[in-house]
């Protein structure tokens, strides 16, 4: 790819990039979160179209007017967020939009098709059903059927996106060698990620984006993950961390949940006879593989979803469940996993997110009338105590930047002066910045007393923050372990439900 | 045997359900797209007017006035979701509204009513009209003869049509492609599949049947032609999807369910059963509340079959 | 090549221009269809426009036109804001009609006092009544309330129906020999006549006033109280206000019942303004409730912008009304109503995205020296 340029109303996502990757390579695309590497890959696959530069594959230039063009000049790409059609079966999307001389018809032939699915999976060690439904499949199978439709197209060129964020450390390191053999097998595979490590573990070649632009490109074995680190961000990254703080036995319990089981949204069991406790200035990590009813568990603290069996113990008195309501007046503040939608009404103003909840109480409205002023001063003050950038609080909060949607949250939630917060997957997708800012924010928060339950999919942000961990396997505890005693490989594998 | 209130009331079940069965099968496969169209009632209009102006006007046979009258029908209403395409696809415009544009500009007091008036369509019987026909001599066979082997052309038409929109959802590569399309239009782009086009395509195709069952109106069931002759069977059609879990068999069993029950004003007043008639013309419209709260509560919460997309505009490059 | 883009900002010049832009794009439209069905399109709007706003008495006629029109906009309005979509507006105000003439009936003796604000009481009441039922269903069942209140439409005109043709109801006229052979409704006592504001030569109904009030109340209910913070947020996001623990099932009944509420209340002025009288037929073929739509969309569900907008759309029905036959064809306004609806929607882009033409300019760049990699 040379001279890349793509821009987007108000940001210029890649900016001159040019990129390279040789066959049987596997060659690691590195860079935070917005430095512009879903953009590049997206152009790659055909999904958007470069305002600038070209594309050349097996030096021939080419140029792609839809995705059915790059499939066909043989790359696939593995999206972060599956490309995949739940109620479909992983043959259905496999064969999704393919036609090649075996398989062309108008008429489909399941039989023969579940066959050729069957044997792919076979030579890439990679077992999947392939009559079974995508929603019933773990997120690590419906990784692998992501892989699968790439390679049952034929694909030279694999790009994968941020493939291990959905994964447990051992099934990543199942992915690194299916990526090994095909990468022996003469396919390119192109690795997107932010994590150094696992960008240092797998690839031969790493090439560097910072906003937008390639910072460089090296030799994996001729550097190491602080140089890396330093390209990335232009700066010595130093996380903020957990301080090792006092021993938490002596604080009030504040959360109690006492065998709580709940649905999903499908009817299915998602939470299982759940026991988790929450001292008062502790924050508890909730560890886990996607899917495994951490939203759920977020949901039944907050009131958002009823308990089948259990309660759930507030500050010694039972709270009334599948209430919201009676949540937020018991102190418990929420940072739900989808923010743009749940956290926040998009098109709503700053303003007026930022009285969300605070909107029925006074001084913001008395006698069923809002006061405007009121709630211009709360959100001019809230802007500046936490450093949101925006135009101005009537701003419609769809118009901010996902680190910025988050701060709006935080300041809502925290201002509440709550008891205890559930965050789930806080710093989810947002850029080195953002993510250390609201680190600091959960940090302060729990110095300042609250109990924070900390749910995350990303081990290391556990590992950074909490003081207890929690690992959740199939909507159950599979065990709490503090966090000095913690290694990466005994809770990988409870996170695989191995107890 | 045959003239018993069953068999009766099944044989005209089937009669009146015929146009709720093609207007709901448009609307079906225009869904599974991804597109609702809230205008199926306009378009049923616009199909039974320029229907009836085809019969009126073109001569011949009876069978290729017909024929032309449906094929008419049929352009002109697709014409009609041509607009509805355009603005929910193209332009992103929200599909309740544009639905709900499409039945004003087209419905009972807009351009059907118009064109009937500028063509002084009004008053006048068809030239031509849907007879029964009796299929294989078996008209007289014992309780199945009437119900089955004594229906219109159109009728006979529209049972090949749900086998073939079964054939195509779930045994074709294009009905695999229309289905990814409404259940994850960014996982059949990234495959190659061309979203716009085939938004485009099944909301023209749900016009198209859309049209038929209003000619149905028009050159069948009172062959002549009246503003705002569909009353309302377009909405129900639109419902019967939702009762049918988005599934063409079950579209064919909620039409004949439906129009048994606008069948059983005309049926039981023969019959001398005495009550205000407006209580038998209400009954589609109550039973229809009746059927989407019982589908909404229970099992169907869960939205089984609902296209994922629905209603949801595809925008590839947005962030 | 063209590119939609999401705008950032908002232009403030588009949300008037977008209005007017529709109803002249659906002019020219309409043209379009009069001329190729052999009409004349200047002198049919010119004969409209005289009809409809500038002849004797043509403004006064609008009025009483457009106020239905005014309290089915606020109806659609106050719905459609919170995302809840009642399209029964027409059924409801044929319910307001109904309670308004039966009240109007029943207090026949008394005085105006009396009799006028138990008519209003009683078609605002009627109208929340009807329009409740689909919002219960939605709130309780989560039933799909556009086809529930849609099939009320027509259950409820064939209610007023039964009322009037089919049986000896209160409602229906039975003292005199033609009245049995020829069914019409109840005459009310001139008591229950709305009185009418004078002003330079036009008479502005009661009803409209009243819609006018109504028109700022619920501009103030959303922008300044509680309950119109919680529908906002509802309509933005019922994931969000399910997340604030707003309680949106009792929002969802209570926002159905106010839209019905203005709904009826437009039945009500129909009955009381001008009618004096349950008239099926009459009801039936006005079609208030779906022009409501129209009009709320054209405001931009902007409770003032809905006062104008009914005056126009007013002024074009009366016109239409009193022009009809070969002069004005039958279907003219529901197709022109329709196309504002479209043109309105499709201006609704250019208020969200800006549209740019761009060439573009990938391969006109290219070094020769390229290096063949294999890729």
């Amino acid at each position: 790819m040379r001279g890349i340029t793509k821009r987007f109303p108000g940001v210029v996502a890649n900016e001159q990039v040019d990129f390279e990757a040789m066959q049987g390579e596997i060659h690691a695309l590195l860079g935070e979160n917005g430095a512009g590497k879903s953009t590049l890959s997206n152009i790659l696959t055909g999904l958007y179209r470069p305002d600038e530069g070209e594309i050349l594959v097996n030096g021939k230039p080419v140029t792609f007017h839809s995705p059915r063009d790059a499939i066909a000049a043989g790359i696939g790409m593995v999206h972060q967020h599956f490309r995949l059609a739940a109620s479909f079966t992983v043959a259905e999307n496999l064969v999704l939009g393919h036609r090649d001389a075996a398989d062309r018809g108008f008429l489909l032939e399941p039989g023969m098709i579940e066959g050729r699915v069957t044997e792919l999976a076979r030579r890439y060690r990679m077992p999947v059903d392939p009559g079974a439904r995508v929603w019933q499949l773990s997120v690590g199978e419906q990784q692998r059927v992501e892989i699968l439709k790439a390679l049952y197209r034929g694909a030279r060129i694999l790009i994968l996106d941020e493939p291990t964020s959905l994964l447990t450390p051992q099934e990543s390191e199942n992915l690194f060698e299916t990526l090994r053999l095909m990468g022996a097998e003469g396919r390119t595979v192109i690795f997107i990620s932010h994590k150094l490590e696992e960008v240092m573990a797998v690839s031969s070649r790493v090439t560097v984006l910072r906003r937008g632009r390639v910072v460089g490109s090296v030799l994996t074995a001729g550097t190491n993950p602080r140089d890396l680190a330093r390209m990335m961000v232009g700066r010595d990254v130093v996380f903020t961390q957990k301080k090792e703080g006092p021993a938490q036995a002596e604080r009030e319990v504040i959360l109690q949940l006492r065998g709580a089981s709940a649905l999903g949204d499908l009817g299915t069991v998602a939470l299982r006879d759940v026991d988790l406790s929450v001292h008062a200035g502790e924050i508890v990590g909730v560890a886990g593989v996607a899917g495994n009813g951490q939203r759920e568990l977020a949901e039944v603290i907050t009131g958002m979803r009823r308990l089948t069996a259990g309660t759930v113990v507030v500050g010694g008195k039972p709270m009334r469940v599948g209430d919201p309501l009676a949540a937020i007046r018991r102190g418990v503040s929420h940072v739900p996993e989808d923010r743009m939608g749940t956290g926040v009404a998009p098109s709503l103003s700053i303003a007026d997110n930022l009285v969300l909840k605070a909107y029925r109480r006074a001084p913001i409205s008395t006698q069923g009338f809002l006061h405007a002023g009121r709630i211009r001063t709360n959100a001019i003050d809230l802007i500046r105590r936490f450093n949101i950038t925006a135009p101005g609080p009537q701003t419609p909060t769809r118009l901010l930047s996902g680190g910025n949607v988050q701060k709006v949250l935080l300041a809502r939630e925290l201002s509440s002066r709550p008891r205890i917060l559930v965050a789930a997957s806080p710093t989810r997708g947002l850029d080195v910045a953002a993510t250390d800012s609201v680190r600091a924010l959960l940090l302060e928060a729990a110095a300042g007393g609250v109990g924070i339950l900390l749910i995350s999919e990303d081990l290391d942000e556990i590992l950074a923050l909490a003081d207890r961990i929690a690992v959740i396997y199939r909507g159950h505890i599979m065990g709490v372990v503090e966090r000095q005693n913690a290694s990466v490989e005994d809770l990988g594998l409870m996170m695989a439900g191995a107890a | 045997m045959n003239n018993t209130l069953v068999v009766v009331i099944a044989a005209s079940a089937v009669f009146y359900g015929t146009p709720l069965l093609f207007a709901s099968l448009g609307e079906l496969l225009a869904e599974r797209s991804g597109v609702l169209n809230l205008g199926v009632e306009g378009m049923m209009l616009v199909g039974a007017v320029s229907g009836f102006w085809a019969v009126q006007t073109v001569g011949g046979p009876g069978w290729l006035s017909l024929l032309t009258a449906v094929a008419v029908a049929a352009l002109a209403a697709a014409a009609t979701s041509l607009i509805h395409a355009f603005l929910t696809v193209t332009l992103r415009a929200s599909q309740i509204v544009s639905g709900l544009a499409l039945t004003i500009f087209a419905g009972a007091s807009g351009l059907s009513s118009y064109i009937g008036h500028v063509a002084n369509l009004g008053g006048k019987p068809a030239h031509h009209e849907f007879d029964a026909i009796d299929l294989f001599g078996l008209k007289d066979a014992p309780v199945i003869g009437p119900i089955l082997f004594h229906q219109n052309a159109l009728t006979y038409a529209s049972w090949v049509l749900v086998g073939l929109a079964l054939l195509y959802l779930y045994r074709t590569r294009p009905g695999l492609h229309l289905r990814a399309v409404g259940e994850s239009p960014a996982t059949a782009d990234a495959m190659g599949v061309n979203v716009t086009a085939y938004r485009y395509i099944h909301t023209m195709v749900g016009g198209a049947l859309a049209g038929v069952g209003g000619a149905f109106f028009s050159l069948a069931i009172t062959p002549f032609w009246l503003d705002g002759m569909t009353s309302g069977a377009g909405w129900i059609a639109i419902a019967l999807v939702i009762f049918a879990f988005w599934r063409p068999e079950l579209a064919l069993v909620g039409a004949y369910l439906f129009g048994a029950f606008s069948s059983l004003a005309f049926t039981l007043q023969t019959r001398q059963v005495h009550l205000p008639p407006e209580v038998f013309s209400s009954l589609p419209y109550l039973m229809t509340i009746v059927v989407l709260v019982l589908v909404s509560t229970g099992w169907g919460r869960r939205r089984l079959g609902a296209p994922a997309a629905l209603g949801v505009p595809y925008i590839r490059e947005e962030r | 090549m063209i590119r939609i883009e999401r705008r950032l900002t908002d232009a403030g010049w588009l949300l008037v221009a977008v209005p007017v832009g529709s109803l002249v794009g659906a002019v020219i439209l309409s043209s379009v269809i009069l001329l190729a069905t052999g009409h004349d399109p200047l002198g049919t709007w010119q004969r409209l426009l005289d009809r409809g706003f500038l002849s004797e008495g043509a403004m006064s006629a609008t009025l009483v036109q457009a106020t239905p029109l005014l309290l089915t906009g606020l109806a659609a309005t106050a719905a459609f804001r919170m995302q809840t979509w009642n399209i029964g507006a027409e059924g409801q105000l044929y319910l307001g009609a109904v309670g308004a003439s039966g009240v109007g009936i029943a207090l026949g003796s008394q005085p105006a006092i009396v009799v006028i604000p138990a008519m209003v009481l009683a078609g605002l009441l009627f109208g929340a009544a009807w329009a409740a039922i689909p919002g219960a269903l939605r709130a309780v069942f989560r039933t799909n309330e556009i086809i529930t209140s849609l099939m009320l439409n027509y259950v409820a005109g064939l209610l007023i129906t039964y009322l009037i043709f089919d049986s000896h109801s209160y409602w229906r006229e039975l003292s005199t020999f033609t009245s049995r052979v020829f069914p019409q409704g109840k005459y009310l006592s001139p008591a229950a006549a709305w009185p009418s504001l004078q002003i330079a030569g036009i008479a502005i109904p009661f009803g409209f006033l009243l819609g006018m009030v109504a028109a700022a109340s619920l501009w103030l209910l959303y922008r300044s109280t509680r309950f119109g913070f919680e529908a906002r947020v509802i309509g933005d996001s019922r994931a969000a206000a399910h997340y604030a623990g707003i309680r949106t099932r009792r929002m969802i009944v209570a926002v159905m019942a106010l839209s019905g509420a203005f709904a009826g209340l437009g039945g009500a002025a129909e009955i009381g303004d001008f009618r004096h009288v349950l008239d099926p037929r009459g009801l039936q073929q006005a079609s208030f409730g779906y022009g409501g739509i129209v009009v709320a969309a054209l405001a931009r569900l902007n409770p003032f912008a809905v006062i104008l907008v009914a005056l126009l759309l007013g002024g074009l029905s009366n016109g239409g009304f009193s022009l009809q036959g070969a002069d004005f064809p039958a279907g003219l306004v529901g197709t022109l109503q329709g196309l504002i609806l479209f043109c309105a929607l499709a201006g609704e882009l250019l208020v969200r995205y800006r549209i740019r033409v761009q060439r573009p300019r990938s391969s006109s760049v290219r070094p020769p020296e390229v290096a063949a990699r294999p890729a």
